[in-house]
């Protein structure tokens, strides 16, 4: 186990565009490119070991990205970050590479920075906070029962341990912490959906940008 | 970079990724410092695009410029089509998120006849007008190549320039020519007479076009600055010639997702329905070294896990003895796959196989082309039964139980016979499966075969020949069918509408422009895919036009008819090509180049030399 590591990462910009699947192959070719000696699965068809914790939705920025590999070789944690840096697409970027001391699914809870874009950010503020206020937020979550996949309603009033919001001038500044356990992970544009339903016009653009991921006694996951 | 107003749209699409630029290796530069903007198109998917090797090239060698900068575009899917116009926005290259319209020079690759009502679609989107005569600023000026180039007379009114033959040199120098016409503060018409003078441009709009009642050519007149014939440019040392040492490596998977080593430029064999063996003459070579220094470059830069060497042929290369052991000494440790595409049946030696093994398994292809022996040597394809059975005995004995089959339906001479061959030689191949003793336990063989339609295509010898009509088609097909007995083999076909379409295209002349655009606006685009494609709109076009497609597809021409395309040169002669018709006839072969030169002409493109001679 103790050549195992954990490097942190920011997929930003049009990064987010990349679905996981996709950044799954970009970095494995950023590794490969910059020659990190890295373990690979034995077999007929190895590939490289290499494990993300708590994907990112299509179309979030993430300033706390994690993937595990294993060093099979020597080289220094500075040495691996530099060189994954050039070897990376712009918008992705390794901030900091370190012996894992957690377990992933100890990662309780997630804080995202929104930004909502509209016309009248007052009034989609006040709808908001309206939303935050009700006994209860519902949405639709996709489930499955037994072997069938459906719809439930479900509250994920609950799932929301705290936020913070305030107007800007074209947009509305949202902070939010979320629960994002294997079982309780929300996604952050679940909670949008339901808190901006009864809005009246059209928002702009939506900027999920994922800041901090957390234990659940509130220390930072590393 | 994208705007928001941009952004905004790619919440809204599938694989957003396609349209956002950003790319590892993909080169922004800043657009004051640049004398020149250079838009390369691709009219189909991005994932397509970007897998052609062609636009790797000449982005990269536009890119090396200080003064230009060459971005990419793609025809956008239909739903970023939707939004693009919904709320008018322009159709804009990744890099830099700049609509089409801004750029002076855009630049489309013609890769296939199917493309053509895309490149329309990307222009107008890009707001850009489609006909080079409603163009008239100096910039942006519309260029073509690509194989289609050969013959672009369909596409004529749309193109200010074609560039017949291979763009590294040619690119350069119409760049040159079009700052210097910028920085004058020169006009359209100017510029063009001055591109015309160079070799391998060709302007259509300098070349008038009479017909006879018949509808067929009577001549065909330059006029301005025009040569009578634009011969088409070749690099002659492909060692020297430039290539990229980088590719953008795209974030989505793309159709051919892995670094591309180029090996020879040109093909001995000269089967006569293939265009591309004729196009691309004479045969020039890398060294082993230049393609092993090139392939593990690109590997390096691009972080791929798979390279695959690039040609007409590639076990044809003589070079290729020593590359395979030299790459694999690179390539093995670092757990890259060296893919081998098109290898032929007759040279595929025990050696060679060996070697393949220590890679990954991928399927075994052969391509027969045709049924029987006869059919065979009437295009000149040179496999025989024996050499396919014993190389597929040889692949099951090396623990393939796959085999796919290539061949073609509607050749000229082709009865029903060579079509019951087709099934009859899919039968043995499956039979010599069940001859291997140690056939491993439990499994069965699988043998796929493919059948193409045969489209006929300029600069072959078959150029004359009347392509097989859809109701001809169908009975072939119908008869293949019936003579197959068994589950193991699996049969597939292309649909005949879209290679009559791709037929009508490929030998067609001007008076199709129009029917081109009339097709576009009813809304025709993506006509290579079987989704998309509207033929009954296509026909509304034609008949709106007063044109019949059958003019074009399904009639014999005859020797003395002037072609559309003969004011292009490519070196090949007509009169070898007639030769090569006649032999076709007789089911006669023409030797491959490298047993005896057929003296087909495109030599004299190359100072005379041929690396086949
Ligand atoms: S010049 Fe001769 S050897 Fe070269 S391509 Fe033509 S026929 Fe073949």
């Amino acid at each position: 186990m103790q050549n195992d590591i954990r490097i942190f990462f920011t997929k930003t910009g049009m990064a987010k565009y990349i679905s996981h699947l996709d950044l799954m192959r970009c970095m494995s070719r950023a590794f490969k490119r910059a020659q990190i000696p890295l373990w690979f699965t034995e077999g007929f068809n190895p590939h490289l070991f290499m494990t993300f914790a708590r994907p990112l939705s299509l179309g979030q920025e993430s300033l706390c990205e994690v993937v595990d590999v294993r060093l099979v070789g020597e080289m220094t944690f500075k040495e691996l970050q530099t060189r994954m840096n050039a070897a990376l697409p712009q918008d992705i970027t390794v901030v900091s590479v370190q012996k894992p001391v957690h377990k992933p699914s100890e990662i309780a809870v997630a804080e995202y920075e929104i930004k909502l874009f509209s016309d009248s950010p007052d009034a989609l503020c006040d709808c908001i906070k309206s939303g935050f206020a009700a006994p209860q937020i519902t949405v639709l979550k996709k489930a499955k029962q037994g072997r069938k996949k459906i719809e439930k309603e479900i509250d994920i009033k609950p799932n929301v341990l705290s936020f913070k919001i305030t107007v800007q001038d074209t947009y509305v500044l949202l902070h939010v912490s979320l629960t994002a356990g294997d079982q309780n992970n929300i996604n952050p544009t679940l909670l949008l959906s339901a808190l901006t339903n009864g809005f009246p016009s059209e928002i702009e653009n939506t900027e999920i940008l994922k800041t901090k991921i957390l234990l659940e006694n509130g220390e930072q996951f590393c | 970079m994208l705007s928001r107003a941009q952004e905004k749209l790619l919440a809204k699409v599938q694989k957003p990724a396609r349209y956002t630029g950003g790319e590892l290796n993909s080169v922004v530069k800043n657009k004051a410092e640049v004398k020149l903007r250079y838009a390369f198109c691709f009219p189909d998917s991005y994932e397509i695009g970007m897998s052609h090797l062609g636009m790797k090239i000449l982005y990269s060698l536009v890119n090396e410029r200080a003064d230009a900068w060459c971005e990419r575009a793609f025809a956008p899917w239909e739903d970023m089509e939707a939004l693009l116009r919904e709320n008018r926005m322009p159709l804009y290259a990744l890099e830099s998120g700049d609509a089409l319209s801004e750029f002076d020079m855009i630049g489309f690759t013609l890769q296939y006849e199917l493309s053509y009502s895309n490149v329309l679609n990307m222009l107008d989107l890009g707001g850009v007008p489609i006909r080079s005569a409603d163009r008239t600023d100096l910039t942006p000026i519309v260029v073509g190549g690509g194989p289609c180039a050969c013959n672009p007379e369909p596409m004529a009114d749309f193109f200010d320039i074609f560039l017949p033959g291979e763009g590294e040199e040619v690119t350069n120098e119409l760049i040159d020519l079009l700052i210097a016409h910028k920085e004058k503060g020169s006009d359209k018409l100017s510029f063009l007479r001055e591109a015309a003078k160079i070799e391998g441009v060709y302007v259509p709009a300098f070349y008038d076009v009479s017909y006879h009642a018949d509808g067929t050519i009577e001549a065909v007149t330059p006029k301005e600055t025009a040569p009578a014939t634009v011969k088409k440019r070749i690099i002659s040392d492909l060692d020297s010639v430039y290539y990229p040492e980088k590719f953008v490596v795209p974030f989505i998977d793309i159709v051919h997702d892995r670094a591309v080593a180029e090996v020879f430029r040109g093909c001995i064999r000269g089967c006569r329905f293939c265009q591309a063996g004729f196009i691309y003459r004479p045969i020039r070579e890398k060294s082993s070294d230049t393609v092993n220094r090139q392939a593990k470059c690109l590997c390096d830069s691009t972080g791929y896990d798979e390279v695959s060497l690039c040609s007409l042929s590639t076990s044809d290369y003589t070079g290729i003895e020593s590359l395979i052991p030299k790459m694999f000494q690179w390539a093995l440790p670092e757990k890259i796959n060296v893919a081998l595409p098109s290898l032929r049946v007759d040279n595929f030696s025990e050696e060679l196989m060996e070697e393949l093994k220590k890679v990954r398994k991928s399927g075994l292809t052969f391509a027969p082309e045709a049924g029987t022996q006869r059919l065979r040597d009437a295009i000149n394809k040179n496999v025989t039964e024996e050499e396919v059975l014993k190389t597929s005995a040889q692949a099951f004995r090396g623990g393939w139980t796959s085999v796919k089959l290539y061949f073609m339906m509607g050749l000229p001479t082709e009865t029903l016979e060579d079509i019951a061959g087709i099934a009859e030689l899919a039968q043995k191949v499956v039979n010599e499966f069940y001859k291997n003793p140690d056939k491993p336990k439990g499994k069965g063989v699988t043998v796929s075969i493919s059948v193409a339609s045969f489209v006929p295509k300029p600069f072959t010898p078959f150029q004359w020949e009347p392509q097989d009509t859809m109701e001809q088609l169908v009975e072939k097909q119908k008869h293949l069918i019936e003579n197959v007995h068994t589950h193991k083999i699996q049969v597939s076909w292309h649909q005949s509408r879209t290679s009559f379409l791709e037929g009508v295209f490929a030998r067609g002349d001007r008076k199709l422009c129009n029917v081109i655009e009339s097709a576009w606006r009813k809304g025709c685009k993506f006509d290579g895919w079987d989704e998309y494609f509207l033929f009954d709109k296509w026909m509304e076009a034609f008949e709106e036009n007063g044109i019949d497609p059958a003019f074009y597809s399904n009639r014999r021409r005859d020797f003395s008819e002037i072609l559309p395309w003969d004011h292009l040169d490519y070196g090949i002669r007509k009169a070898f090509l007639e030769e090569e018709n006649k032999k076709a006839h007789e089911s006669v072969t023409t030797p491959h180049c490298r047993q005896k030169c057929a003296a087909c002409g495109a030599a004299k493109l190359n100072g005379g030399h041929c690396d086949a001679k």
